[in-house]
């Protein structure tokens, strides 16, 4: 506990600049280009865009996913803090494995799923302070306490961190990280199992006397589907509107093919953070909670003894199925300005003293920093918000006109103060007391079940855990720990498992997790606990999928298939839960799509699982579609056929990807999808692609039409300069342009037309008009003025929408299901549309069905 | 059920399409696709040759694959000739809403699996004795002396023998 002492000074001097530090691996530098060219770093709120439309300091607020032109010239050490973030390969450890090779180079990007799975299952720590401390940190400028100033550094923790896992190995990881919450918060209450299931219920003295605080805390029900879709759509339309007229959008630029768009990136991310504090899976449950006073306070140890009280047994207790014995850790937040250091210096001894060895002084710095001193840094954003609170970030930006950027600002010997902190507290503290738990749990309750006895004991169902779960078993007859109230108690065999599993998978420690969870899947499915049945299956499969080693075509059907099959089953259909259906679908599509081959086709029929289930909102709809693209372009084929690779499932899925982002108006991503078909059409090994089967040629055709149709009308409703116009068009040309070429000298028609028709005016003239080609030219001229009338209602309908948002700013549900019937109806036009043209095309195909040579 | 019969040949070309319904158990023979599913069927076959590539190679040198791929509710069979054209059968099981006004005429209880289960063994047995006919006519159609590799075949006799095939088998 000196150490911080003498640590501090030197680190001060030593470290260079948050954003350097982040970089200092050269692994990093030479992954720094990469970077680059993905939309995703979190810092450009400095770049200022060439052209916004709208709400100029919010283009922070869009920074993750919005890369402004010019970004890329951004020198790397520039404000770029913790941007870069890695994953040594060695998290995989060495030896054969068929995820690896892919798994290995998929973890470095940033917004890689496996890198977000990885960071998303991570311990959570939960912050409770004195009201000095608030107050001390609203001076600071933090008007959310400590949380606030802590929450961006946990994303990243400095250095490498050393875990051991239950075989006694230990593995350095260096993209470690940690949540942290506000106490007590984001608590979701398990919904009681009909009644009548099980007659006798026994008082429970702790069950009664959580009833109370019911109201205040399911407040919020952690994430849900339609604040996610929320989220990115704002984003989505973000881009929409800044990009037109900008040089260099982002749809020009195409990353590998197995980096995922960012807004898929973002998708997942929302999705899987602000994970509620539930009974049936304990990643958000506190693994640490920081009790923190401030160097002001007039009775600290007093006020310390009371907040550790608060959090045990007082008011703010956790509900029942909360592990109570987590760590406490004790912080005092001494102001370097106002305060002695002599006088917090003893007062930290005395906290030692009294309270063991889990303290730390935090030296901060009372004031407010600003932008323009010397030595301020911008506090990076957070990355890991929930969805929630970005909506209400960007509602905010959007509804009123002086919005201010919301960055701020720290000392730069704060943010060193910190980052030692959170180190110190994770290495020493956190680390240790999950690891020592867990060999505790596998040792005590864990390894009984493993057992033969274990098994037999399993089989009864009659065995209990010491005399505890006896007494708050509540003694029911079936000998099951499973509540009326539809969860397990903490201290039940059940739930110590449970958390045994998660803190081995926050661990790293796959095996373990893996067994864990297996075992639990029986007993929950024994107890008909169907939502921990649900979770347990899912973090089984997620486990086992992680886990680097061959995993046969059998165990992938036999074992894998069933896990996802009854995860999916439990939360759909018995829990009524698509969040969970779709997170596991979600990340099990990724999992198993990183591991390649045959792999691939199981990753997407869960995609098209995910896309029938209709649990989906469009935006997801689109980006699950997009990523089946990528899924099946991902699997590389033999010989130079490349017999066995998806190809043209893969191009079929972005032109559907395409058609659901043009019907909800997102045409740069629409145009994204396009290009990327037409290309992977046209490097098919056959001659045609797929420009002989006439509806479907058209029909990308008629997709190809209306973006560029609408494209081009957004322009002239910009004004913008001819230049910008023009030099997109030749970014797309050149996109397009071996394959255009190829088809309109073998054949001349829709492909062909569609390329003369994406290079503007003048070149239509000269395309040599043959029948086929006039009509698609009428077409577009009909389509022309729909599509004309569609933008108007559209931005009518929006406008609407913002004048909701303003009224019911708290009322998800009914704006999305509005946005949702908007549209429906979107869709049903333009489905309208090729009905009419199919049906010109049908009649245009008669007369050649009915000749009757053979050319 | 709905059927989309397609001849593709070996540069991804389709040489001859014909669309039909079954004509078991009271069914009209017209194909019930919906409107949009036009280019939609198309996609779907193109997207099955990636599959057929596969299991062609990979496999028990049968010409008859079975039914080799899935598409939401579409299951696309394929049967090989030797110049390595491939005959795709997209058949579509009718959706809940649409097979009780189809099956109105006549109870479904009645029906044969063909129209319910895409997959079944008499499924397959049924498109197989189906293909077998439909390759019969074909080699007799490509004799013909004109005809060169990968040209679209427009013979109505041809268009007649598959549709009598279907209506046979299907």
């Amino acid at each position: 506990m000196q150490s911080f002492d003498h640590n501090a000074p030197t680190e001060r001097v030593s470290t260079p600049p948050l954003a350097a530090s982040a970089l200092r691996s050269p692994k990093s530098k030479a992954r720094q280009s990469l970077v680059d060219t993905l939309p995703l770093s979190l810092s450009q709120s400095e770049v200022s865009l060439p052209y916004r439309r709208s709400h100029p300091s919010a283009a922070s607020l869009y920074a993750s996913t919005f890369s402004p032109p010019g970004s890329r010239s951004q020198s790397p050490v520039g404000g770029r803090p913790l941007s870069t973030r890695t994953i040594d390969s060695s998290v995989f450890g060495a030896g054969p494995n068929n995820g690896l090779a892919l798994a290995a180079g998929a973890g470095d990007s940033p917004g890689d799923p496996l890198n977000l799975i990885l960071r998303a299952f991570v311990p959570h720590v939960a912050i409770y302070t004195s009201e000095d401390t608030d107050v001390l940190l609203s001076e600071k400028g933090f008007d959310r306490g400590l949380w606030e100033l802590l929450r961006p550094f946990g994303e990243r923790i400095q250095g490498k961190v050393i875990i051991r896992d239950s075989n006694g190995s230990s593995r350095a990881y260096e993209d470690y990280s940690l949540h942290f919450t506000r106490f007590g918060e984001g608590l979701a209450h398990p919904e009681p199992i009909s009644a009548g299931l099980r007659s006798s219920q026994g008082p429970r003295a702790n069950g009664v006397s959580e009833k109370p605080n019911e109201p205040a805390r399911s407040s919020r029900s952690g994430t849900t589907i339609a604040e996610v879709e929320a989220v990115v759509e704002r984003h989505l339309t973000y881009a929409e509107e800044s990009v037109f007229g900008a040089p260099h959008s982002p749809t020009n630029h195409r990353p590998g093919a197995n980096t995922p768009s960012p807004y898929y990136s973002l998708y997942l991310r929302r999705l899987l953070s602000g994970l509620p504090l539930t009974p049936h899976e304990t990643f958000a449950h506190p693994v640490a909670c920081v009790i923190a006073i401030s160097s002001r306070n007039q009775a600290p140890i007093e006020t310390l003894r009371r907040l550790y009280t608060d959090s045990s047994t007082g008011d703010k207790r956790l509900p029942n199925w909360v592990n109570g014995e987590f760590l406490r850790y004790y912080v005092l937040v001494h102001d370097e300005e106002k305060d002695d250091i002599t006088r917090s210096m003893s007062l930290f001894d005395s906290m030692k003293r009294n309270l063991g060895l889990h303290c730390h002084l935090l030296r901060i710095r009372g004031t407010r920093s600003l932008a323009t001193d010397d030595d301020s840094i911008p506090l990076p954003r957070c990355e890991w918000m929930s969805a929630a609170e970005e909506l209400t970030e960007l509602r905010k930006s959007e509804d009123f006109e002086g919005y201010e950027d919301p960055t701020k600002y720290i000392f730069e010997s704060d943010a060193t103060a910190i980052r030692t902190f959170i180190r110190e507290m994770v290495m020493q503290s956190i680390i240790p007391t999950m690891e020592r738990n867990v060999s505790l749990w596998n040792d005590q309750v864990a390894s009984r079940r493993r057992g033969i006895a274990g098994r037999f004991i399993g089989l009864t169902r009659r065995w209990g855990f010491g005399s505890n779960s006896r007494s708050s078993g509540s003694g029911s007859s079936t000998g099951s720990n499973y509540d009326s109230l539809g969860f397990y108690q903490a201290d039940t065999p059940e739930a110590i498992l449970r958390k045994l599993a998660d803190y081995a998978f926050m661990l790293r420690d796959w095996k373990l997790a893996y067994s864990t969870y297996d075992l639990l899947r029986g007993d929950f499915n024994n107890d008909k606990a169907w939502r921990y049945h649900a979770a347990a299956n899912e973090m089984a499969a997620l486990s086992l999928l992680i886990m680097p080693q061959n995993l046969s075509s059998k165990t992938r059907a036999e074992t894998i298939d069933t896990m996802f099959e009854a995860a999916y089953y439990s939360y759909v259909t018995r829990c009524s839960a698509p969040y969970g259906a779709l997170r596991c679908l979600a990340l099990g599509l990724e999992l198993l799509r990183l591991r390649g081959g045959s792999s691939v086709d199981d990753a997407a029929r869960w995609g098209i699982r995910l896309l029938e289930s209709k649990i989906l909102g469009p935006v997801g709809d689109a980006l699950i579609k997009e990523r089946l693209a990528v899924c099946y372009g991902s699997k590389e084929g033999i010989g130079t056929q490349a017999w066995g690779s998806r190809r043209r499932k893969s191009a079929l899925w972005n032109v559907l990807g395409s058609e659901t982002w043009l019907a909800q108006s997102k045409f740069i991503q629409a145009q994204r999808c396009l290009n990327e078909a037409r290309k992977t059409y046209s490097d098919l090994p056959t001659d045609y692609g797929i420009d002989k089967f006439s509806h479907a040629s058209t029909f990308m055709a008629n997709i190809g039409q209306a973006l560029n149709e609408n494209m081009e009308s957004a322009d002239r409703a910009e004004e913008e300069t001819a230049g910008a116009e023009s030099e997109i068009v030749d970014e797309e040309s050149e996109a397009l342009g071996g394959n255009g070429r190829r088809r309109a000298s073998s054949f001349g028609f829709p492909g062909g037309a569609a390329t003369a028709n994406l290079e503007s005016a003048p070149l239509r003239s000269q395309v040599d008009v043959n029948k086929v080609e006039e009509e698609v030219e009428e077409k577009a001229e009909e389509k022309e003025e729909e599509d004309d009338d569609d933008e108007e209602e559209d931005e009518e309908d929006d406008e609407e929408d913002d004048e909701e948002e303003e009224e019911e700013d708290d009322d998800d549900d009914e704006e999305e299901e509005e946005e949702d019937e908007d549209e429906d109806e979107d869709e049903e036009e333009s489905s309208d549309e090729e009905q009419e043209h199919e049906r010109t095309h049908g009649r245009e195909q008669d007369p050649n069905k009915a000749k009757d040579d053979f050319g | 059920m709905s059927y989309y019969f397609v001849i593709v040949g070996t540069q991804d070309n389709p040489l001859f399409e014909h669309e039909f319904g079954t004509s078991k158990a009271g069914g009209d023979g017209q194909a019930r696709f919906p409107d949009q599913a036009r280019h939609m069927n198309q996609f779907i076959v193109h997207s099955s040759l990636d599959i057929v590539e596969e299991v062609q190679w990979g496999g028990t040198g049968q010409m008859y694959l079975k039914c080799v791929d899935r598409f939401f509710n579409s299951y696309v069979s394929c049967f090989l000739t030797g110049g390595n054209v491939k005959f795709m059968l997209l058949h579509q099981p009718p959706s809940s809403a649409v097979s009780s006004t189809g099956g109105a005429a006549n109870p479904r209880s009645s029906t044969s699996t063909i129209a319910t289960n895409p997959t079944s063994p008499q499924t397959e047995e049924a498109v197989r004795s189906f293909m077998l006919e439909v390759y019969e006519s074909w080699v007799k159609a490509i004799m013909s002396p004109f005809y060169h590799v990968n040209m679209e075949v427009r013979s109505p006799v041809f268009r007649q023998r598959v549709a009598a095939a279907g209506r046979k088998y299907l």
